[in-house]
């Protein structure tokens, strides 16, 4: 029955709490409905964040993407033809010279849907590579090797292929397979490697581990034009991961194609980092919208909790004086005070958490947003409400404390 | 011997609006150890007003309280707090409980405050009163199930728990039947001659004769 003097305040403004259940509960689902609103939109913050970073990885940080947008040559219309081929190995030469050494450049061509003939026959998307696109890209081998300069050069009929590519054509070794009737031998088989995230980007979709990747040299669906080979993309690999370094590379890239292609910008760029600032951008806004909803929330809320308390004060005036009569000093009152408005708000948070985990997930699901739980956002939300109780809790609490015993024992 | 109480020119007048009105003319009077006293007189007369400026719970506008020969109201206002929780015990006219606790928690309230008892010693002394005032059986109960006379009774054990050198009483018998009301001075007598001293306000002249010390207010004058 008697506890520790610390452990009384909490106790006791337990109690009071209990004894209007309805009131209290109101007045923390007030709370609850805030700190919902902040757990949903940091989760749908994060999980925007944690997409907008998977992208940026999976295009490469220190990448610069080329990718061929319809030329004239390749829509028959002479007058643009005249001035731009468009992406030929040319480009990738001229980008590769200004280069050096600090990257690497490598181009590619394009067909989908070929069949391709195995043990079986399957339809899939060939590419037909220079020998440096593997290390550009960043991909590994599961078994194998990809191709050299000299085998590049020499025009060899080998190929690599996906992993996926691999399940579906039931290869083992070095395989031998038709590409639309043109044979070529598997002399590896990439790791898992996914999708290229190109969502937003412009950039066509390409599923890494759903290829047959051929040398350029002997790809069979080079399309030409005046003798050169059309390419589909250059990917340049800086050796920078200096933000300056990168932005800077590809101004310089996106001004050495315009030239080549006389003024003529029949090409699109995605630099990583750019998608990067737009999203920190477009986070940041985002952000401040929801905070600032999340945060209105939690006022209202913050003032439900001071109306309940003051209510509550003014129904236990007479206790308030019977406590100052018995020997409490204000600070105790003040305490007893600032523990019902932290009960209340604690009480609203653990509503909260759950309220907004619960509305994360119907929001993933339904309006199909990625979302993403941090702890932060566990911290960040029922502190936030624990600020709020503390800051609305305060005045109700020094409104007790300043009760004259005499009148409030009087008055009651 | 130095008086337990003393009161000096007190007087109180409340600021409503731009008028102030007079709630107790000015009083002196001295308090010893034991005194059973009685304050009487008239509605509006004070008696309610000097009670509390004599347990500190109010402040007067003029004059001093003493306590054991020292300013009650020039120490710090922890140590008026301390005061009334250790040395003075209290009871209303109607029956203060808090509604959320049960009887014996109600009477351990004082222990909440002060200085910390040893938990044991305050649970057994909580039982012992409630015991003293006959009402053990209903240790577990909550004020609402009880009678006016047995709140009152609580009332008087939580009045008794920190052991206090005084007891004030603002007309305790006010809300009760004639049988608990000589229950109820029986048992402040009693307090009286085991060395408490007893200060309380009744206009009731069965509850004066239980005084050893009557005080009678008239309205604005001293008695």
């Amino acid at each position: 029955m008697l506890h520790h003097q610390r452990l009384l305040d909490p106790m006791d403004a337990w109690s009071s709490l209990r004894r209007r259940p309805l009131r209290s509960l109101l007045s923390s689902l007030g709370i609850g409905i805030g700190v919902a609103a902040l757990v949903a939109m940091l989760s749908i913050s994060e999980g925007a964040k944690q997409k907008a970073f998977a992208k940026i990885i999976s295009l490469g940080v220190n990448t610069l993407r080329v990718e061929q947008q319809n030329t004239g040559a390749r829509l028959g219309r002479k007058s643009v033809a005249n001035l731009s081929q468009g992406l030929t190995l040319d480009d990738a030469d001229s980008v590769s010279s200004w280069l050096g050494d600090r990257g690497t450049v490598a181009v590619y061509g394009r067909k989908d849907n070929v069949l391709v003939t195995g043990s079986v026959a399957k339809s899939l998307t060939v590419l037909g590579v220079s020998h440096q696109w593997f290390e550009a890209e960043r991909l590994t081998l599961k078994w194998g090797r990809s191709f050299t300069e000299n085998e590049q050069r020499s025009q060899a009929n080998y190929c690599v292929v996906g992993s996926e590519a691999a399940a579906k054509l039931r290869i083992s070794g070095n395989a031998a397979l038709n590409v639309n009737n043109y044979p070529v031998t598997v002399i590896g088989v990439l790791a898992p490697r996914g999708r290229l995230l190109t969502e937003g980007t412009g950039l066509s979709s390409l599923d890494f581990d759903n290829l047959v990747i051929m040398p350029i040299s002997s790809f069979p669906f080079a399309e030409k034009a005046a003798g050169r080979i059309l390419l589909d993309g250059l990917v340049v690999s800086l050796n920078t991961e200096k933000e300056s370094a990168i932005l800077e590379s590809g101004e310089q890239i996106r001004e050495i194609l315009r030239q080549n292609h006389r003024g003529v910008i029949d090409f699109q760029m995605v630099i990583a980092l750019n998608l990067l600032r737009e999203a920190r951008e477009s986070q940041q806004l985002f952000s401040l919208v929801m905070g600032s909803i999340a945060g209105l929330s939690l006022l209202v809320g913050g003032i439900g909790v001071m109306n309940v308390m003051l209510a509550n004060i003014s129904e236990q005036t007479r206790e308030i004086g019977l406590r100052m009569a018995v020997g409490a000093s204000r600070a105790r009152i003040v305490s007893l005070y600032l523990w019902n408005s932290i009960l209340l708000t604690v009480t609203g948070a653990v509503w909260g958490v759950a309220g907004g985990l619960v509305l994360a997930v119907i929001v993933q699901n339904y309006a199909g947003w990625d979302v993403a739980f941090s702890i932060l956002s566990l911290v960040v939300a029922p502190g936030s409400a624990l600020v709020a109780g503390l800051i609305f809790g305060l005045h109700p609490a020094m409104r007790a404390a300043s009760l004259d015993p005499a009148i409030a024992l009087r008055d009651a | 011997m130095t008086p337990l109480l003393e009161a000096h020119g007190v007087e109180r007048s409340f600021q409503i609006g731009p008028k102030a009105v007079q709630a107790l003319a000015p009083v002196s009077l001295t308090v010893s150890a034991c005194e059973f006293l009685m304050i009487t007189g008239p509605s509006g007369s004070g008696k309610s007003t000097l009670l509390n400026l004599l347990s500190g719970l109010d402040r007067p506008t003029r004059g001093d309280v003493l306590f054991k020969g020292q300013s009650l109201f020039s120490r710090k206002e922890e140590q008026r707090v301390h005061i009334r929780n250790s040395c003075f015990g209290f009871i209303f006219q109607t029956p203060h409980l808090l509604p959320d606790k049960t009887i014996l928690e109600n009477i351990g309230l004082p222990f909440h405050y002060g200085e910390a008892a040893d938990s044991d010693d305050a649970w057994s002394r909580c039982q012992d009163l409630l015991e003293y005032v006959g009402l053990s059986p209903l240790a577990e109960r909550y004020p609402n199930t009880l009678s006016g006379g047995e709140m009152q009774r609580v009332v008087f054990a939580r009045a008794l728990v920190r052991e206090p050198e005084v007891i004030f009483a603002d007309e305790p018998t006010g809300s009760l039947d004639g049988d608990n009301s000589r229950r109820l001075l029986e048992l402040l007598r009693e307090q009286a001659e085991n060395g408490r001293t007893i200060i309380m306000v009744s206009h009731d002249d069965e509850a004066l004769s239980y005084g050893t010390t009557t005080l009678r207010l008239d309205k604005f004058k001293a008695g």
